[in-house]
């Protein structure tokens, strides 16, 4: 009798256990939901991190190796050691590459663009795209031909096809121009919206007037890029854009900048790297650019390069002695890395624009007093170090041969990116995108040169991750091949 | 055991049978061995089918038909016995078979099986082969010892945890090692890392919670066909461990105290040079890394920026001295007591280890109750639960900011131990800006871990008739690790401060419902089958949170409160659950043939609801030719020949179907952005999409193993053999391929790739010698496992394994090379493989990135263990081989580069050539004759980032020796102890690394699929100490 039962009993838990496990097994096993991560975020906070993305990258690896090539510092040990003897290769960069520039920057942008329906965001979609020709712009102008028409598709293409850099600023069928990008976002702004920016927007807060000023200066830089291959083109663009009421940038509170804050892991990329990280001795400032701003007595020193002691401690480029400790060389200034971290990250600016469009005046002949545009950069750029209006004048008089453009359309235009090269101090990528365009300013050979043929580098090789996962990447193109653009 | 293996053959082969008789013989089976009576005894009258078996007392009535003559005698673990029928009583003895016979396995889920029945390979390890081993890790004394597994340990940090794979690496991205199941329990064995692997400190495994000296035995499941009924993840192999119960202690209650002290002692350093200090090219350098500089002896005084005019001389022992001595006291009490049916287990044990640098520091304190019970009604009710509470300190370790990243770029100069390193403020005075003095980052970067764990379980069994047993079980498995990370003020990779509070819960659950059945002689005489019917319900959860305060402001304040920034802290969360029914049929045809046949079919939530459930299948076969040929002999004593396919499948790591958005973040170690950001007063969000792209028709992963193998008892089983071949490959992979980052995406989540593991498996186990009072035990131990990656996906040549890297040392997979090789930069090469140089300068030419520089795969180990017994003293060595096989070292790298190993002094002054040709301009090569200084020469070789930091990791290693006495019974007779015995034990006592300079066996990634870095971790020990042993 009790066996009998404790038979029941069993067998009834055993079929219960059976039947209870099959009849609710599929709600007990939905549980595959993360708790972790959103599936989907609105556009005001995918923007930070993407915006935040094309400043990091600009200001972090890509300067520190445009300031040490370009002779604005000097280096110690590190990476800046390989680039001050002109060695990069493939292995260089694939953290801007990857995790920044596409994984950071572009895929958000484009998710944002996306989604402008779902959120009616059309300013976000707006901001989005012009950032995101910036950030293809600096991409293409760093390594050329890259996917651009076919990246950022996610399963639809894991081995994008490249595009030419001239499809790219140009467009081609099925490729959308760099330009017409830029315009496309400006056109989104003007449309009404229920998500405005506000303090997501990192750059104007939310200012809508400034971003369309902005997309039109991007549009003049754009446009100077391929002044030298597509001179009708650029003259167009910089035309129109002369003519267009949205206006340009035309002060230092207009510049495209991205602020950064004064705490651990806000602070901008320079700031962190030159004076927190444990690599901050790999650098220090170039006897050159010291000495190019010491001849002419330049009042922007002091903002744009510390002093140690009693004077300024800096060596050479691709100095092989043994370099000064750390407490007493010189490193970027304040101006540069902001007091606390703060940056700002200098994008495009005020003083950038005058300078271009006093170039273009000289080389393309768009409107514009080529010497009136050159001395408003000078003084902008003095003016965003925190020089005085009375020290500007003095610097002018002090220095006329700096003060006034002479000599032919060329020796002009030297002029002009000699001071354009100092005024873009702490953005290395910009300063050696100019001197790869026009040749200026004119930088001697490093000491203990190497490189790939003795030359400065005037590209950045592929990423060697990059080719070995896509097929459609050419290998051999090293960093003495010119791109597109550079033709002289 | 041995009665717990009698008390189940007793359900196992009851004779049912009954036929017509005309007397009654009653009789009594008793042991040889033990003089006591043999339950379940098959007594068979000869020549007809009427049988029965003993009862508990061993005694039988049986039946016999007129003209019956014999009556045979016959019991697993004994010899088979014919005995005349004379009279009505025949009482017999009998006497216990060879050793191959006898043994019987716990199988999975606790199954017990006659080791002649299994069609594959398991391995069996004793526990008294693991305790007294001078090492608290369990692992770690397993090594050597089991055939097909592959263990390392991954550093001489205490409490650190050790990679096992068995039969190699099965699966490209999931968890590789093998499943652990302590009694009956679901064991987790995870390494919770919150630290980059790159840079933090050696967390444990938490199979590290097991006292080694609570353990019974440890049985390695191998192969798929042996784990099958454990699913999902018994794909890397299952290690199945029982601790010590009371089931064998007929009915005495007996306390078991063992205590040992073992002293350790960091061992196997480089061999350093004392000629030459710090600087470069002969000139002194203040804060150079190099020992480069002049010889000492040519100058008195160097003039430094952190100590003033010091003296330039050697400091012969500035990095042994850096160590100190550790020590482990290990104690245990063990009180079992009962009977099969009815028993109880107390376990006490405490570990207290001091490492061998200032701080580390390891504690384990294990509680476990268990017992079982039959009722009157015959229900076995069970249960046993263990409570650990574990505490370990290590510094941080790695590349560049770290004590152990330092202290291979220490100038034979520099004074590390015997200097000044903080000064009264507490900060680190060093001589290389950027950087801290090792002694500072000891006492102010490390990690300090507390775990509180409780698992255990219940189980009821009942007997619903003689032939099917239903049995549920529950298992749990909880514990919660807290982590404090302190990285104080100043610390180089955190100048201003990091601390992190982190608490990790996970728990694992399982129900598991049993059904026994079996029948013997169904359809035929001699054909006895089993059923097992089984449902497992699964659950493991896991809830971590951890603060990370940075920005700290008040010096030495430890506490989180004392951050300003707190971005990085995190939550997560992770359930998943997973429902699997299975079932096993067993069939055993006259003891000589056996089959069975498994399958299980899983459903998980972890896979797309709508393609959750696969099944898997299994056959093994085993045949004995000895049982049934004439063929046994005083040669041959026994001969098994087994083969077996089978096939486990694999779910999915949870969350992985969808593409998620997840917090930005930039940058590395020389700047970094995490949101939200503070900008002018804003917190300022950002997410963005994650570099991962979800796959919604993930299915499982598959491992398809085949295997065969034999074992041969011979000489009267003084010499058994095991042998095993098996090819194993893994398909359908779970693996986050790689993408072009131009995509968006960095990998997509898929279904891919096909990987094959090939090995042999060679045991030998023999007694050379053996008289009364002295015998001599060998057992030798092979193993060579090929594992080769045969695909990946398509356009897809290699890609990274998942963990922290490098930038350019990536361990990855690679088509037609084995699982976990790193892709670096090669050395420029000719056709030929000769070293190409640059005919400039007389450097090697510039390498060639995305090569494969360095294979982690052994080309065999073996162990070899010898144990001499005279009277109570017992002599046991365990010496292996190691061979083959690399290490990517960048300690090494730092000092030969750095001019301070022994070998870079040795003629300094001299130039000197690498080896290699120079090509001519017709394409022709020349050797090469340029010379270069001996920095230039020994830097040449090669830095971090290149093939130069590749070495062989072949290791001879005398692993264990151990003496212990047993003192003689007849001195105890008057004290109250039944047993005492006193021991030395040593580990690590010598080894020979004809490829390393120092010891090889390390591994700065820990447990999991990376394997072969030393990427400045802490070096490895030698411990040695005294046992203690006495029972009451």
């Amino acid at each position: 009798m009790k066996y009998i039962r404790v038979n029941k009993i069993l067998s009834f838990c055993a079929i219960a256990a059976l039947a209870l496990s099959t009849s609710s097994c599929k709600k007990f096993l939905d549980v595959n939901d993360t708790p972790n991560n959103p599936l989907a975020v609105p556009p005001n906070v995918a923007l930070p991190g993407a915006i935040v993305g094309s400043a990091f990258a600009n200001n972090n690896e890509l300067n520190r190796f445009g300031s040490v090539l370009i002779d604005v510092t000097a280096s110690a040990a590190g990476s800046p050691a390989r680039w001050d003897r002109y060695n990069t290769d493939g292995d260089d960069f694939g953290n801007q590459w990857r995790f920044e520039i596409y994984d950071g920057a572009l895929v958000n942008y484009k998710k944002i663009i996306e989604n402008e329906g779902k959120y009616q965001s059309p300013v976000y979609s707006g901001i989005s795209k012009i950032m995101m020709a910036y950030t293809f712009g600096m991409a293409t102008d760093c390594w050329g031909d890259i996917p651009y028409s076919d990246a950022l598709k996610g399963n639809g293409a894991t081995q994008p096809k490249l595009d030419t850099q001239k499809d790219i600023y140009l467009g081609s069928a099925g490729v959308q121009s760099l330009f017409d990008l830029v315009k496309d976002g400006m056109k989104d702004l003007d449309k009404k919206g229920l998500l405005i920016p506000k303090t997501d927007d990192v750059v104007y807060g939310g200012d809508i007037v400034k971003w369309k000023k902005a997309g039109n200066t991007l549009l003049l830089k754009l446009a100077l890029q391929i002044s030298l291959v597509e001179p009708a083109k650029a003259k167009a663009i910089i035309d129109e854009v002369l003519g267009s009421a949205d206006s340009y940038i035309k002060n230092n509170n207009e510049n495209l900048e991205v602020k950064f804050g004064a705490s651990v892991g806000s602070r901008s990329p320079v700031y962190e790297y030159t004076r927190i990280s444990s690599f901050r001795t790999d650098q220090l400032i170039s006897t050159r650019f010291l000495n190019k701003l010491q001849l002419t007595n330049d009042p922007r020193l002091t903002a744009f390069i510390t002093k140690p002691g009693a004077n300024y401690v800096t060596v050479d480029n691709g100095f092989a002695g043994t370099v000064p400790g750390f407490d007493t060389r010189s490193q970027f200034g304040n101006y540069v890395t902001g007091v606390n971290g703060e940056g700002p990250v200098r994008l495009v600016s005020n003083w950038q624009r005058a300078f271009i469009l006093a170039e273009a005046a000289l080389r393309l002949g768009t409107a514009g007093d080529a010497q009136a545009l050159y001395t408003e950069g000078i003084t902008a750029s003095m003016q965003s170090a925190g020089v005085s209006n009375t020290d500007i004048a003095a610097f002018l008089t002090a220095n006329p041969t700096i003060a006034t453009l002479s000599g032919n359309n060329e020796a002009k235009i030297k002029q002009i990116i000699d001071q354009k090269y100092i005024s873009l101090v702490g953005n290395g990528f910009e300063q050696w995108t100019d001197w790869r365009r026009t040749g200026y300013p004119d930088l001697p050979a490093h000491q203990n040169a190497v490189g790939i043929d003795g030359t400065r580098p005037v590209r950045l090789q592929y990423i060697t991750q990059e080719i070995q996962r896509n097929p459609n990447f050419k290998t051999g193109i090293l960093p003495n091949v010119k791109v597109w653009w550079d033709v002289n | 055991m041995k009665k717990l293996l009698q008390s189940l053959f007793i359900l196992l082969f009851v004779a049912t049978s009954a036929m017509a008789q005309e007397r009654t013989i009653t009789g009594t089976v008793t042991s040889k061995e033990d003089k006591l009576p043999i339950p379940g005894v098959s007594v068979k009258v000869k020549g007809t089918k009427s049988g029965t078996v003993t009862g508990s007392n061993g005694k039988y009535s049986v039946q016999v038909p007129a003209g019956a003559t014999e009556l045979e005698f016959s019991y697993l673990g004994f010899e088979k016995l014919s005995k005349a029928i004379t009279g009505s009583s025949v009482d017999v003895v009998l006497a216990p078979d060879s050793k191959v016979l006898t043994e019987v396995v716990v199988t999975a889920l606790g199954i017990k099986r006659q080791a002649s029945s299994l069609g594959y390979a398991t391995q069996i390890v004793k526990g008294d082969e693991v305790a007294q081993k001078s090492d608290p890790n369990l692992l770690n004394t397993l090594q050597g010892k089991v055939t097909g597994v592959n263990i390392t340990s991954s550093s001489g940090a205490p409490g650190s945890s050790t990679n096992i794979n068995i039969r190699g690496v099965t699966s490209f991205n999931g968890n590789n090692q093998p499943l652990i199941v302590v009694d009956g329990i679901i064991f987790n064995n995870s390494v919770d890392n919150t630290q980059n692997t790159l840079f933090g400190s050696q967390p444990s495994g938490r199979l590290s919670d097991v006292d080694p000296e609570s353990i019974a035995t440890i049985n390695v499941l191998k192969g798929p066909a042996a784990s099958v009924l454990y699913g999902s993840r018994a794909s890397a192999g299952v290690i199945v461990i029982t601790t010590k119960d009371g089931s064998g202690m007929k009915g005495k209650t007996e306390v078991t105290f063992s205590s040992s002290l073992n002293l350790q002692n960091a061992s196997y350093l480089p061999e350093f040079q004392n000629e030459y200090g710090q600087g470069t090219q002969n000139n002194f350098v203040e804060n150079s890394t190099n020992s480069w500089g002049p010889k000492f002896g040519t100058m008195p005084t160097v003039t430094t920026s952190y100590g003033g005019v010091m003296p330039y001389q050697a400091y012969p022992n500035n990095i042994k001295d850096f160590y100190k001595q550790g020590s482990i006291l290990q104690n245990s009490l063990n009180i079992s007591g009962g009977d099969k049916d009815k028993n109880f287990v107390v376990n006490l044990g405490s570990t207290l280890q001091n490492g061998i640098i200032d701080r580390s520091k390891y504690q384990r304190h294990n509680v476990q109750v268990g017992g079982n019970t039959k009722l009157r009604n015959g229900i076995k009710l069970g249960g046993t639960i263990t409570y650990v509470k574990s505490f370990t300190t290590n510094t941080i370790a790695g590349n560049g900011g770290s004590a152990f990243g330092q202290i291979t770029r220490i100038p034979r100069s520099f004074d590390l131990s015997g200097g000044q390193y903080k000064n009264d403020i507490g900060n680190s005075i060093y001589f290389l800006p950027g950087q801290n003095h090792p002694k500072w980052s000891l006492e102010n970067e490390y990690l300090d871990n507390r775990v509180d764990r409780v698992f255990g379980n219940t189980s009821i069994s009942y007997d619903i008739a003689d032939w099917i047993n239903v049995a549920y079980r529950v298992t749990a498995d909880v514990y919660q690790d807290d982590k404090n990370a302190i990285n104080r003020l100043g610390a180089a990779r955190n100048p201003g401060g990091l601390l992190g509070e982190s608490g990790i819960l996970r728990g694992e659950y399982n129900g598991d419902l049993l059904i026994n059945m079996k029948k013997n002689n169904i359809f035929t005489e001699g054909l006895n089958a089993s059923l097992l019917l089984g449902q497992n319900i699964n659950q493991r959860t896991l809830r971590a949170s951890e603060v990370v305060a940075e920005g700290l402001v008040i010096p030495g304040f430890d506490n989180v409160s004392n951050g300003t920034v707190f971005t990085n802290s995190s939550a997560t969360r992770e359930l998943r659950r997973l429902v699997g029914h299975y079932a096993q049929l067993s069939l055993d045809y006259k003891s000589y043939l056996f089959m069975e046949l498994s399958g299980r079919a899983d459903m998980s939530s972890t896979l797309p609801t709508n393609k959750n459930t696969y099944f898997y299948p299994s056959v093994a076969v085993s045949f004995v030719p000895t049982e049934v040929f004439d063929i046994k002999s005083d040669v041959l004593s026994y001969l098994k020949i087994r083969g077996n396919v089978a096939r486990v499948g694999r779910d999915a790591d949870p969350y992985l179907l969808n593409s998620v958005y997840v917090k930005s973040a930039y940058g590395n170690n020389t700047a970094a952005i995490n949101f939200p950001m503070s900008i002018g007063g804003n917190s300022i969000p950002g997410f963005g999409a994650s570099t991962r792209i979800g796959s919604l028709d993930l299915g499982p992963e598959f491992v398809t193993s085949y295997e065969g193998g034999f074992n041969v008892g011979l000489l009267k089983s003084r010499v058994s053999i095991d042998f095993t071949y098996f090819d194993t490959r893994s398909t359908n992979q779970i693996f986050n391929v790689a993408v072009s980052n131009s995509s968006g995406y960095d990998t997509r989540t898929t279904n891919i790739g096909e990987m094959r593991n090939r090995g042999i498996e060679l045991q030998l186990n023999a007694t050379p010698l053996k008289t009364s009072d002295f015998s001599w035990d060998v057992s030798m131990n092979f193993t060579r496992i090929r594992n080769k990656v045969l695909s990946i996906d398509e356009g897809v040549d290699n890609a990274p394994i998942a963990g922290n890297a490098f930038v350019g040392i990536n361990p990855s997979i690679k088509v037609g090379y084995p699982y976990g090789v790193i892709i670096s930069t090669a050395n420029a090469r000719t056709p030929n493989g000769e070293l190409l140089v640059n005919g400039l300068t007389g450097a090697f030419a510039p390498g060639v990135p995305n090569s494969v520089v360095m294979s982690p795969q052994k080309d065999y180990t073996l162990g070899i263990s010898n144990r001499f017994t005279y009277k109570g003293l017992t002599l046991s060595a365990l010496f292996d081989i190691n061979k083959g096989g690399q290490i990517y070292s960048f300690g090494q790298t730092d000092m030969r580069g750095g001019g301070q190993i022994a070998m870079t002094a040795k003629d300094r002054d001299q130039p000197r050539i690498l080896p290699g040709v120079i090509a001519n301009p017709d394409g022709s090569y020349r050797p090469n004759n340029i010379q270069v200084s001996a920095q230039t020469y020994w830097a040449g070789l090669g830095g971090l980032a290149s093939e130069g930091a590749v070495f062989d990791a072949t290791s001879y290693r005398l692993r264990e020796v151990g003496l212990a006495y047993s003192l003689p019974a007849k001195l105890l007779t008057k004290t109250p102890f039944g047993q005492v015995s006193l021991g030395f034990s040593a580990r690590n006592l010598w080894l020979f690394a004809p490829g390393f300079p120092q010891d090889p066996e390390t591994n700065s990634s820990g447990a999991g699929n990376i394997q072969g870095v030393d990427f400045n971790g802490m070096p490895s020990t030698k411990n040695y100490g005294f046992n203690l042993k006495v029972t009451f």
